[in-house]
């Protein structure tokens, strides 16, 4: 009679050591799976469900949201949206890349007063930088009124509401997060690996693309997940500099979810975004970037 | 010769180039905000008006107690949450871990408006939260959380924990060890995270439009409001603000960093 519970209480307590972790780790986890995961289930949920005609939601299963969404002007818009996505992060990688070489080279003392220089616009308000940067390149706005003053241009250039003014916006935007992780692993790199590659006689484009890029991957598949996912599903970019002619797959969220109240639908925009999130997302990690990921943040 | 040429002239060049890129809208906002003109888009003369302007304006004074509040309460909570979580994933090996450090990476790399969206059906169709403080607050804890947890455990690696262990020798209990060594150990941590916190709540737009619903106006919901009555010179006030306030708590956070 005795042993049992002893039994018991050793068990319990072996458990217990076992389980320690579960204090520190499980609030969170609970939170990630009450507001992350649950939502994105919602809504894939929500994705498969038909509408009636009256715009109510009929419990009846359906692909006609996914069907819509991929197909037609709204399957253009999110064409736009992966070759916008891709483009912004293009540019931010051939931009990014010889800049936070530039900084970690050159830099000297300078260093980490460069690369804040850098990311400081990221933490300020992203509302008002676009809004700042729409004012400056807008008809009546200091760039058009210098030039028009100077003589130069004899009507304002029409930048604003054209796909160019997005792709900027896009650019001017999410740059600094290409940047941080390139930096950071950069400055992670072994100095001597490259004085090596030098006493071997690598000539500097040798040495860059044999030692550095390959050592520095990570950096750059943590800029690509912090810079193609966000601009993919961008939508304020596109709606203060595209205006109503460049819409992205971002936009029609915005638009199913809160202008017209449409949940079936504005969900299978958003379950399609998800679902090449998380892919980029796999490919991302999977080639490197998770450690510089968490490491930048 | 040609290296050397491209890193000698064109490297400066195109970093001098972004630099400028980044910086010249926001600056010119902050100029402006100072500016008589009454559109704010062009230099006239010194004014403070703008600014006396909008201390008197009740949208915008209720506007910036919701956000500071909603900061307040994101800061307090996702610090102690993401530091106890990030403990747990520094000190103990267990299975699931590396799936759950992926999974709290998510919202922070997940879109804003897949984030907003989902949050928005979740909280009208599936658990009725009503829209707005409520809600508000809990995506921002939700997307300010795993950055509260990342920046305190990759400062954890730096940290020097025989001080813990000679604690847990001497027969101290877990929570005197937490309340003696481990807490003070991590403040530094959890001030750097409370610090970059701050702009991620108080500033945000995207995800804040999405579940607030209706009459619970943050200060940059009550700016994009105003966007639609195009440039004015209170947007470039508020702007300032917005942009400067989040600045200088990050900085002030370094520098105190810096001093020990």
């Amino acid at each position: 009679m005795e042993r049992v519970p002893k039994n018991l209480r050793q068990k319990v307590a072996k458990l217990l050591t076992k389980q320690a972790h579960v204090p520190y780790v499980g609030p969170i986890a609970l939170w990630m799976v009450l507001f992350v995961i649950a939502p994105l289930v919602i809504i894939l949920y929500f994705s498969v469900l038909s509408t009636g005609p009256l715009g109510q939601i009929i419990s009846s299963f359906t692909l006609r949201n996914y069907a819509d969404v991929l197909k037609g002007a709204y399957g253009i818009i999110l064409l736009r949206s992966l070759a916008f996505a891709f483009g912004t992060n293009m540019i931010c990688l051939l931009i990014g890349y010889p800049l936070a070489y530039w900084i970690v080279r050159y830099g000297g003392r300078w260093k980490i007063t460069l690369i804040f220089l850098i990311i400081i616009p990221s933490w300020t308000c992203y509302l008002i930088r676009l809004y700042a940067l729409k004012t400056l390149i807008g008809t009546t706005g200091l760039i058009n009124s210098t030039l028009l003053s100077l003589g130069l241009i004899s009507s304002p250039l029409q930048v604003l509401y054209t796909p160019f003014a997005v792709m900027l916006g896009l650019v001017y935007t999410w740059f600094p997060f290409m940047v941080l992780p390139i930096y950071a692993s950069l400055v992670g790199l072994d100095p001597s690996l490259l004085e090596a590659a030098d006493d071997l006689g690598a000539t500097p484009f040798q040495k860059f693309f044999t030692v550095t890029l390959p050592l520095t991957k990570g950096g750059v598949f943590a800029g690509t997940i912090l810079v193609f996912i966000p601009a993919l599903g961008e939508w304020l970019v596109p709606l203060l500099l595209g205006g109503a002619k460049v819409m992205m797959a971002g936009s029609l969220v915005e638009y199913y979810f809160i202008k017209v109240g449409n949940i079936p639908a504005g969900s299978a925009i958003a379950a399609t975004i998800t679902a090449i999130v998380l892919l980029v997302v796999y490919l991302g990690i999977k080639l490197g970037g998770q450690e510089v990921l968490e490491r930048v943040t | 010769m040609k290296a050397s040429n491209m890193t000698n002239k064109i490297l400066p060049t195109l970093s001098m180039l972004v630099y400028i890129f980044l910086w010249a809208p926001v600056i010119i906002l902050v100029l402006f905000s100072f500016s008589s003109n009454r559109f704010g888009i062009k230099w006239e003369s010194f004014t403070l008006q703008w600014y006396f302007d909008i201390i008197g304006n009740v949208a915008v004074r209720d506007a910036l107690i919701r956000s500071l509040t909603i900061a307040s309460i994101t800061i307090v909570v996702a610090t102690i949450a993401g530091t106890i979580a990030a403990y747990g994933l520094y000190k103990y090996k267990f299975r699931g871990r590396g799936a759950l450090r992926t999974t709290i990476l998510l919202p922070m790399v997940m879109p804003s408006v897949v984030t907003g969206g989902a949050l928005l059906v979740f909280f009208s169709r599936a658990i009725h939260i009503p829209l707005g403080y409520l809600s508000i607050t809990i995506a921002h804890i939700t997307f300010c959380t795993p950055l509260a947890m990342f920046v305190v455990l990759g400062r954890m690696a730096r940290i020097d924990w025989s001080l813990e262990e000679a604690s847990a020798d001497l027969g101290a209990d877990r929570l005197t060890t937490w309340r003696k060594i481990t807490i003070p150990v991590l403040l530094p941590a959890m001030i750097a995270s409370a610090a970059l916190i701050f702009p991620w709540s108080f500033d945000d737009f995207i995800i804040t439009y999405f579940v607030a619903g209706v009459g619970t106006t943050t200060l940059p919901i009550y700016i994009f409001s105003q966007l639609r009555f195009g440039a004015t010179p209170v947007i470039n006030t508020i702007g300032t603000i917005l942009v400067v306030l989040p600045i200088i708590s990050v900085l002030l956070m370094r520098f105190l960093q810096k001093k020990k």
